[in-house]
């Protein structure tokens, strides 16, 4: 028999659901991943009316309610506009995989943007001291890529004494 | 009450088994832009005044849907609400932001893709509690099942005649360019489909389905400035039942019973089986089309079978679109039913028009065995 | 068009908040707060008619979950309608009960919203907001230390995190008297400093002390009609009106018109609120974090310059002060998502109506304000009032 207890358990029902999904990406983000993909290219699409730039590619501009019919390549560089350094240690909802911290997030205005459409992504960086608004960086392209946007693998802080090449995707 | 509300545009996207080419915004933009240019608004003061949508987290597997539509519905520094069940839901919300004088022009759109999720069954089981019902693996479609027993043993359904519901809907999905399942079926055909949930056999559900509809709901002022041909929503009423489905006559009509009386107290109608010139019934299973034209009153408790040999849907032109058997994603079928009533209304049904339909009854259900129940009367 | 008829809130009710409500499911946490809701509106269930029911499915995984929790919330029969929007669902609910009721489609409307967020996982679960083909493997769900760094940038590091701090700790304070808040941890204000630097970063600047909590709980407010408030006899917290301002789902900050201050300014515009600070007695804010609290303050308040920065420096948002904010204990305190804007409702109702007890502020409340916060940056606004509103011509179509 077992013993009497003013508090009954409560018992925890555990459960994993999960749903495999297949998202189509349409012909605007489908456009920007295979860029990306097949020639490590960042193309933003851009609004006929305002001539703002959106990144990632949408449909349509929020601000005129026309679709963003224009396209334009903008360059794997620029500056930091905002950035957190994230010692939060979450679940990364892609891989269930809780991350490594500290790691750093960047958004960064790509030279040449028009309006507000920052690039936003990982920065890898040592030196967090290194972190700061304005500061130059460069897009590096993930070796094998399949159309999604890891194939961007991080921004890196661009240096002057940086051997240029080998893998920044500056080249394309 | 003061106010009236109409419905001054439509537009509906084809319906289509994978919509493999576009994303959720692509086929919801298709739709907006088409109500807009029908009524030449634009978001904004004296335009679009707000959105009111119609999406769900889970089929979109996205934690606040609506947040991925908000560009495509003129929400950027503007309002935006989701109506996250059946989107005839979103008609009874849309049209209350309306009659309370919130809004003066309302647009109303929703989206889905069942093809996304491996399986929209994964889907509505996550719609069960966690502790008795999951576990013994219901889903909607094991709900509608146990549904169409109980119901199919009380008022004298047969299979036969469900698949003659069948056969009609694709007949009448052929004359309707937005349906899905367009292609003529035998009788023999559909009762040699396969049995998926006993007694429902794969032709007697609706299939999985991808689309997206859009409508402009305004004001009566603004109704006659945006169209020559408004279509009033004059009631409105919607229920719930209880969930355990135990605890439910399956086979009745408790939810849908009362969301009728309160739409037909709204909109004067007390004889509803000759009260409307068409009926739109979200059909998601073929046994759904009797079952519930009884809870709507068009014929009596207890008669779906007798009302089906008698020719009832074609006396009383229920479900010229089709019907939802011929394909609306689950969340949507609500909505497609009042899009139809509101195109025949408008006249704007070709080979499929009512004639001289002034009045229209549509019908939407949302979760298991049509657990809530929402009706709307629509007038031209 | 003008408002068609006035509604009013009539009582509210609140589950136990805690982080872990394994003594209940989900269908008995919302029974609480339905009863508690009835009950301080002196009503019966057959007196309401319609139910508003709204969280987020993927928290707790449970598709419609209004139809399981018509167990818990007496939904059978009547009529109801699930909205979400976020986080700011539970403000999307009143202001859809506010519609709903002066529609005359409905006389008396219950909103419940809920979250039992330790039943999923809270972080993963908002990090799916973000579009599933970018942002997912980058979003932290709601953590950014841009809202610190931006106040950091403007006013000086040392002034900017005594603010944060002082904020919090005046949320704190708050907590301490209402009952129903979740954390309540007694902080001190000697000891600002070291209680900010002992506290783990979670994002740049942003701290736990500064995040909100994770909560369990919900939240249920009775609607109700002009006719209705007076048949009853019922003690009325009048809605003026609502304002609801969403952006485009990129998460891009600085450089642009906030929601808060739009919502505001068009909100004050329409009810002729000219001073905010004058003509508003307290302000429910959804503050997910000590750092945006204290930089919306300024946008919600039309405030320029360093104006925030003294309210909060000179005491004047603590609850016997002259405008004080979140006499609750705000969301930092207790944040169970789905209820939690419309907690901000309630909280504000309470406060009207003279009823939020122990933290019943000390100054008569003529105009309440609440807000919510959700999605990419969005902000729902409600105001209410103890008179009865002059219904008003509609100016914003
Ligand atoms: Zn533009």
């Amino acid at each position: 028999m077992a013993e009497e207890t003013s508090v009954p358990e409560r018992i925890v029902s555990r459960q994993v659901l999960a749903i495999p999904q297949r998202f189509s990406t349409g012909p605007v983000m489908g456009r920007f991943l295979r860029e990306l993909r097949d020639h490590k290219r960042i193309m933003a699409n851009k609004c006929p009316k305002c001539g703002r730039h959106q990144l990632p590619p949408r449909e349509v501009c929020a601000v005129c309610h026309v679709e963003a019919t224009g396209w334009e390549e903008l360059p794997p560089e620029g500056a930091i506009r905002d950035f957190d350094v994230v010692y939060y240690a979450s679940p990364d909802p892609l891989t269930g995989e809780t991350r490594q911290v500290p790691y750093v997030l960047c958004w960064v205005d790509l030279d040449g943007t028009q309006g507000d459409a920052p690039l936003w992504h990982l920065l890898n960086v040592e030196n967090l001291a290194e972190v700061r608004r304005g500061v130059r960086v460069r897009v590096v392209f993930a070796d094998e890529r399949h159309g999604t946007t890891e194939d961007i693998r991080h921004f890196e802080i661009i240096r002057e004494e940086a051997s240029p090449g080998a893998g920044t995707g500056a080249e394309s | 009450m003061a106010n009236r509300v109409a419905i001054c545009a439509v537009a509906q996207t084809k319906f289509e088994a994978c919509k493999r080419d576009v994303r959720t915004q692509g086929l919801l933009w298709e739709v907006v832009k088409d109500v807009r240019a029908q009524t030449g608004l634009d978001f904004g003061p004296g335009g679009i005044a707000g959105a009111v949508t119609v999406s769900d987290d889970v089929f979109d597997a996205r934690t606040i849907s609506d947040g991925a539509v908000t560009d495509l519905v003129g929400a950027h520094f503007g309002s935006e609400e989701k109506v996250a069940a059946d989107g005839a839901q979103g008609v009874y919300y849309a049209a209350a932001t309306v009659l309370s004088g919130h809004h003066d022009v309302v647009l109303l759109a929703g989206h889905c893709k069942e093809s996304q999720p491996a399986s929209r069954n994964m889907v509505t089981h996550l719609a069960f509690d966690p502790f008795y019902t999951r576990p013994v693996g219901l889903d909607y479609l094991c709900a509608a099942a146990l549904q169409a027993q109980a119901y199919m043993a009380r008022s004298g359904v047969s299979e036969t005649q469900l698949a003659e519901v069948v056969v009609r809907a694709r007949q009448w999905a052929a004359r309707n360019p937005v349906a899905q399942e367009t292609a003529a079926v035998t009788r023999e055909e559909v009762l040699a489909s396969p049995m998926i949930a006993d007694p429902i056999r794969e032709k007697f559900m609706y299939p999985v389905s991808d689309g997206a509809i859009a409508m402009i709901l305004a004001s009566e002022t603004h109704a006659r400035r945006l169209t020559d041909k408004p279509v009033w929503i004059t009631g409105l009423g919607n229920c719930y039942d209880s969930f355990f489905l135990g605890e439910r006559d399956l086979a009745g009509n408790f939810a849908l019973e009362r969301a009728a009386q309160r739409a037909y107290a709204m909109a004067g109608v007390s004889a509803p089986e000759t009260a409307f010139d068409l009926a739109e019934i979200a059909d998601q299973y073929a046994h759904q089309l009797p079952q519930y034209a009884e809870g709507l009153g068009l014929c009596p408790e207890g008669c779906g079978g007798r009302w089906l040999d008698e020719g009832g849907p074609d006396r009383q032109r229920v479900n010229r679109s089709g019907g939802m058997i011929a394909g609306n994603p689950l969340i949507l079928g609500g909505l497609a039913r009042v899009a139809e009533a509101v195109i025949q209304l408008r006249d704007e049904a070709g080979e499929r028009q009512v004639a001289h339909a002034q009045r229209a009854v549509a019908q939407g259900a949302t979760g298991p065995a049509g657990q809530l129940q929402t009706v709307v009367v629509l007038e031209r | 068009m003008s408002k068609n008829r006035n509604a009013a809130i009539i009582g509210s009710g609140m589950s136990e908040f805690s982080s872990h409500r394994e003594d209940v499911n989900q269908p008995e946490m919302i029974h609480e707060a339905v009863i508690e809701a009835l009950r301080d509106a002196d009503i019966a269930l057959e007196d309401v008619d319609c139910l508003l029911h709204g969280n987020m499915e993927l928290f707790e995984m449970v598709h419609q979950p209004d139809m399981w929790h018509v167990l818990g919330d007496g939904a059978r029969g009547k009529s109801g309608l699930r909205l979400t929007t976020g986080g700011t669902t539970g403000i999307t609910l009143a202001c859809a009960a506010d519609n709903l009721v002066a529609s005359g489609l409905h006389d008396v409307v219950l909103a419940i919203g809920f979250e039992k967020l330790q039943e999923g996982h809270t972080t993963g679960g908002i990090t799916n907001m973000a579009d599933p083909l970018w942002g997912r493997s980058l979003q932290t769900g709601a953590l950014t230390g841009t809202g610190a760094q931006k106040v950091i940038d403007e006013f000086g590091e040392e002034r900017a995190k005594l603010a944060a701090m002082k904020y919090r700790t005046i949320m704190d304070e708050h907590a301490m008297r209402n009952e129903k808040a979740h954390r309540r941890l007694r902080l001190e204000r000697q000891y600002i400093k070291e209680t900010a630097d002992n506290s783990p970063p979670l994002v740049g600047e942003l701290r736990m002390i500064h995040m909100c909590s994770q909560s369990d709980g919900a939240c249920a407010v009775v609607f109700a009609s002009e006719e209705k408030v007076r048949a009853l006899g019922a003690n009325p917290a009048w809605i003026v009106d609502h304002e609801t301002v969403h952006r485009e789902e990129t998460m891009v900050f600085g450089s642009m018109l906030s929601t808060q201050r739009a919502a505001a300014e068009r909100l004050f515009a329409r009810a002729g609120i000219a001073n905010p600070r004058g003509d508003i007695d307290v302000f429910e804010m959804y503050d997910p974090s000590a750092w945006w609290g204290v930089d919306w303050l300024r946008d919600f308040l039309l405030l320029e310059g360093d104006e925030h920065l003294k309210m909060i420096e000179n005491d004047e948002i603590v609850l016997d002060g002259p405008f004080p904010v979140n006499p609750s204990g705000g969301v930092i305190a207790s944040n169970p998502i789905g209820a939690t804007a419309l907690v901000r409702v309630a909280e504000a109702a309470m406060q009207v109506r003279g009823t939020a007890g122990a933290h019943q502020v000390s100054k008569p409340v003529r105009r309440a304000l609440a807000s919510g916060f959700g999605g990419t940056l969005w902000t729902v606004l409600m105001l209410l009032s103890k008179e009865k509103p002059e219904r008003r011509v509609n100016t914003h179509g």
